[in-house]
């Protein structure tokens, strides 16, 4: 633990830390655009630099090996002054585009210039041009004249997620970043996360392109339902106080864009690009009516109908959902769970060409919460559900489960938040909700619990699952 | 013959290059001697106490780097031979690898030796063709007569020695990016620390060495330290292959010892600058050195004291003679474009600040030129000193203030005009 001497004040520092991650660690601030903590160090930006008392040069603080007393001051005025000139050089060929660049409002480019230059190009010659949205695979688009060259995206694929699809070439001031011609980056999974790291706005998600400016959306924290991994995850989505009043309402309630939620007992800072269209899983059509055998009908009189089918069954069996919350499952089994034979069921299988598996993040299971099914009901849960000729009533708890499977004669309590030709078969459908619409925690396959917020209000029409059972088991306990 | 030879030995002639005759001349017995006679450590201590510079340009002592290199690491060594000899004006270590490869070879050998390398490596540049044929030819000569590869000498001792071609590119000289290159990958240079002698060659223990500071083993380690030191200077001992090029009558590779007057060189052994020329100044050692005017060169001698007095140095022997009459700023602008083309890329300030540099001094040379241009080539090539990783930025520097520091008032005159003092000359006319 050598001690050393960050701008006069005594700091303890790790031993083989360098100066950024020491001075990272006890709260004192070095810009950096190519630094990061999870990739190797590449020292090609300069900004990190920091001045050694008594030296009259700079060094760069991400590269720099703490030793005992080693006193580094990061503000002195020789790196201001380097600062403020790496700044211009970075700034130099950078087009400067912040009103139409997505990244703005969150580039530390943008950040940096006020902080450490604020004055205009002391340039006249004309700046580099170079390509423009350049399709780095269907996802990813690149803009070569604001990539400032940092080698974060280069580094991800070659250290975190191994698909080496990205490199650098050209040189000097005509270098540009490419994918491999082999498609391998389409192929990486885990390509978006390059567009969080990107300290510029040179990579763009494709989706996300001018769709929303930043500072009109807010992250609500939640939990990505894909896999067992239940990576954490920021859901952006808009600002209540920005609420469009025109054009199409439904953007108020859409999410704009997924981000990873930095949680290092899971994901640390990245997730997979299925997380990134969480989207398209949420925002598929929903399905908001009870229904009696298909017939509309309001929430209150669909409840009392499953109660009366619950209260008369002889051998009801439960198929509980593995993208419920644990507070949902904890109201089944506290209000339904001695009523009901359980069982576990797999909400959703590995789609075709999805990866299914893989040693990063990518879990074979694409289910959020099978883990608290399994801590919560008996070890038999997780058996062929048994559905024999005297199962009278089967409760489907969301989707993936094959109505063709059901005995001929049971009657049919069906929970589902989409809508689905099954829908209208069962015999008591009561439409629920969404993670997106309510609070909850999910336990993933390690046992860790994540907690999710409600983004948006859930229709009136719509039912929660945890007040639900609470009150089909009231009525159940009531009924003679 | 400007001052004693160490390396220029022999005369050249069409097969002063082979086995054969190396062997008539004595090659490879100071190998056999070293692997009979001497310890690893005997021969690095002889070399520290030699005190050779390292001849790549930045004369950084050969002892003292080998010195970091602990044998008993458990660790592979690895040792390589720099001969990406890209510094514009330079081609010294051509001579060496076209007429004496086997003294490289013989050289390495006993270096790998000392430093317990098993395999050693030849970074030579793609351009080199003769050079790259004759060098691989010796190589093979030398494995046939089982100079490499297993027991050599009869001895334990076993080394191999790739010789890689690389694909021209400047950055690919400086030691690590080398290494980079050989690796396999883009030909960056790496942050130090750590020090290549500490992690180099695949995170390995390794000394790369210019392949004239590597011929000089031989010599030192059969003659011994001590008689090396006799020749050339205290500070600076042994000698120089100098490549002379430009406004010069005799241009070539000169092997110059350490403390010879530059004037008796430069007219005498070179004879003087083209006929009805005059000596405008000279670029010293490799365009990354500050040129020194005619009045400068009177008064220094070749040695590193010396020219760092006079405010410039060695730096890899290339030195280019340029004539009264040259433009400057022309000659500024072909400099420039090259630090332009070569910069590679990976630091912002040598990155973004060659191409401002370039297109600039290409303003003033078209007649845009602004007078707040002088400050700004000035502030580029402070602001690229000590700021990259490694010392392209500041050699474009120090050749961009060398010049401008002497040479103001032809770019005043550039930008005031619009055109040169000179008639933008970068050929001068001979009239013979």
């Amino acid at each position: 633990m050598p001690e050393i001497f960050i701008n006069g004040q005594s700091v303890m520092a790790a031993d083989n830390q360098t100066v950024m991650e020491a001075a990272q660690a006890n709260g004192f601030f070095i810009p950096y655009f190519c630094w990061h903590p999870k990739l190797s160090v590449a020292g090609n930006c300069r900004i990190c630099a920091v001045q050694v008392e008594g030296r009259s040069w700079v060094e760069i603080a991400c590269n720099l090996p703490v030793t005992k007393g080693l006193r580094v001051l990061t503000d002195s005025e020789l790196v201001r002054a380097h600062r403020k000139a790496t700044m211009q050089f970075v700034t130099l060929n950078h087009p400067v585009d912040c009103g139409i660049c997505d990244k703005a409002g969150e580039c530390s480019l943008q950040d940096y210039h006020f902080e450490y230059n604020g004055s205009p190009s002391v340039s006249t010659v004309p700046k580099v041009q170079a390509t423009k949205f350049h399709d780095l695979s269907e996802r990813i688009v690149l803009d070569n004249e604001r990539c400032i060259l940092c080698s974060r995206c280069v580094r991800f694929t070659h250290e975190i997620s191994k698909s080496c699809a990205l490199g650098i070439k050209n040189r000097g001031d005509s270098s540009l970043v490419r994918a491999a011609e082999d498609g391998g980056f389409d192929a990486d999974p885990y390509s978006d996360n390059v567009i969080d790291i990107c300290p510029v706005g040179a990579l763009l998600s494709r989706p996300f392109l001018y769709k929303a400016r930043v500072w009109y959306l807010k992250p609500t924290p939640s939990v990505c339902p894909g896999c067992a991994r239940g990576c954490t995850v920021n859901l952006w989505h808009r600002k209540p106080e920005w609420h469009l009043r025109a054009l199409d309402p439904r953007q108020n309630r859409s999410i704009a864009r997924v981000t990873p939620l930095e949680n290092p007992a899971v994901n640390g800072p990245w997730i997979c690009n299925k997380g990134r269209d969480l989207a398209r899983i949420f925002e598929r059509p929903r399905a908001d009516q009870a229904m009696l055998k298909g017939k509309p009908i309001d929430l209150a009189t669909a409840t009392a109908a499953a109660h009366s089918l619950i209260a008369a069954a002889k051998h009801p069996v439960a198929l509980l959902s593995s993208w419920a919350s644990n507070e949902e499952l904890a109201s089944f089994k506290a209000h339904l769970g001695e009523r009901f034979a359980s069982f576990l069921k797999t909400d959703w299988a590995p789609a075709v060409g999805e990866p299914v598996e893989d040693d990063f993040l990518i879990r074979r299971d694409k289910n959020p919460n099978t883990a608290a099914i399994l801590a919560l009901f008996p070890p038999a849960v997780d058996s062929e559900p048994e559905l024999g000729p005297e199962t009278d009533l089967v409760l489907i708890w969301g989707e993936g489960f094959d109505f063709a499977r059901l005995p001929a004669k049971a009657k049919i309590v069906f929970l589902n938040a989409y809508l689905a030709p099954e829908n209208g078969h069962a015999d008591v459908f009561l439409p629920i909700s969404i993670q997106t619409e309510r609070p909850g925690h999910y336990t993933n396959f390690q046992g860790v619990v994540s907690a999710f917020e409600p983004c948006f209000a859930k229709l009136p029409s719509i039912a929660d699952a945890e007040a639900l059972f609470a009150a089909l088991g009231a009525t159940a306990e009531g009924a003679p | 013959m400007p001052g004693r030879q160490l390396l220029m030995t022999f005369p050249v002639t069409a097969s002063s290059h082979t086995l054969a005759d190396y062997r008539a001349r004595g090659g490879y017995a100071t190998l056999a001697k070293a692997l009979a006679e001497m310890q690893p450590q005997d021969i690095t201590k002889e070399v520290t106490a030699s005190g050779i510079l390292g001849h790549g340009g930045a004369a950084f002592p050969a002892g003292r780097k080998w010195s970091v290199i602990t044998l008993d690491d458990g660790q592979p060594h690895y040792l390589c031979a720099n001969a990406d000899e890209g510094e514009p004006g330079t081609f010294k270590d051509r001579w060496i690898l076209e007429h004496a490869p086997h003294l490289l070879v013989e050289s390495m050998l006993i270096t790998s030796y000392a430093l317990q390398v098993r395999n050693a490596f030849v970074y030579i540049r793609g351009e080199f063709d003769l050079p790259y044929r004759r060098l691989a030819g010796a190589v093979e000569e030398a494995y046939e007569a089982g100079l490499l590869g297993e027991r050599i000498f009869g001895s334990a001792f076993a080394c191999d020695l790739v010789v890689y071609r690389g694909a021209g590119s400047y950055v690919c000289g400086e030691a690590s990016g080398l290494l980079s290159s050989l690796e396999g990958k883009r030909g960056y240079p790496r942050n130090r620390p750590p020090r290549l002698t500490v992690k180099g060659l695949y995170q390995r223990p390794t000394v790369v060495n210019n392949v004239e500071t590597l011929a000089n083993v031989t010599g030192i380690v059969a003659h011994g330290a001590a008689e090396f030191r006799k020749v050339g200077t205290a500070k600076s001992p042994g000698t120089q292959l100098v490549s002379i090029s430009g406004h010069i009558l005799r241009p070539g590779v000169y092997e110059v010892e350490y403390g010879y007057p530059l004037k008796e060189f430069l007219y005498e052994d070179c004879g003087g600058p083209l006929e009805g020329t005059q000596i405008k100044c000279i670029v010293p050692g490799g365009i990354s050195t500050k040129v020194l005017t005619a009045a400068e060169c009177e008064k220094v001698t070749y040695d590193h004291a010396s020219f760092e007095a006079a405010g410039s140095g060695l730096g890899s022997g290339g030195m280019i003679v340029i004539a009264e009459g040259t433009c400057m700023v022309r000659l500024l602008q072909v400099l420039l474009r090259f630090y332009h083309h070569e910069s590679c890329g990976q630091c912002t300030p040598c990155r973004e600040g060659m191409g401002w540099l370039h297109r600039i001094i290409d303003g003033i040379v078209d007649g845009k030129g602004r007078p707040e241009d002088i400050d700004s080539l000035y502030r580029i090539s402070q602001l690229n000193d000590g700021t990259t990783i490694c010392g392209m930025g500041d050699a474009a520097g120090y050749a961009t203030v060398g010049i401008l520091n002497k040479y103001r008032d032809e770019f005043e005159y550039f930008i005031e005009h619009g055109r040169s003092k000179f008639g933008g000359n970068l050929e001068i006319p001979v009239h013979a």
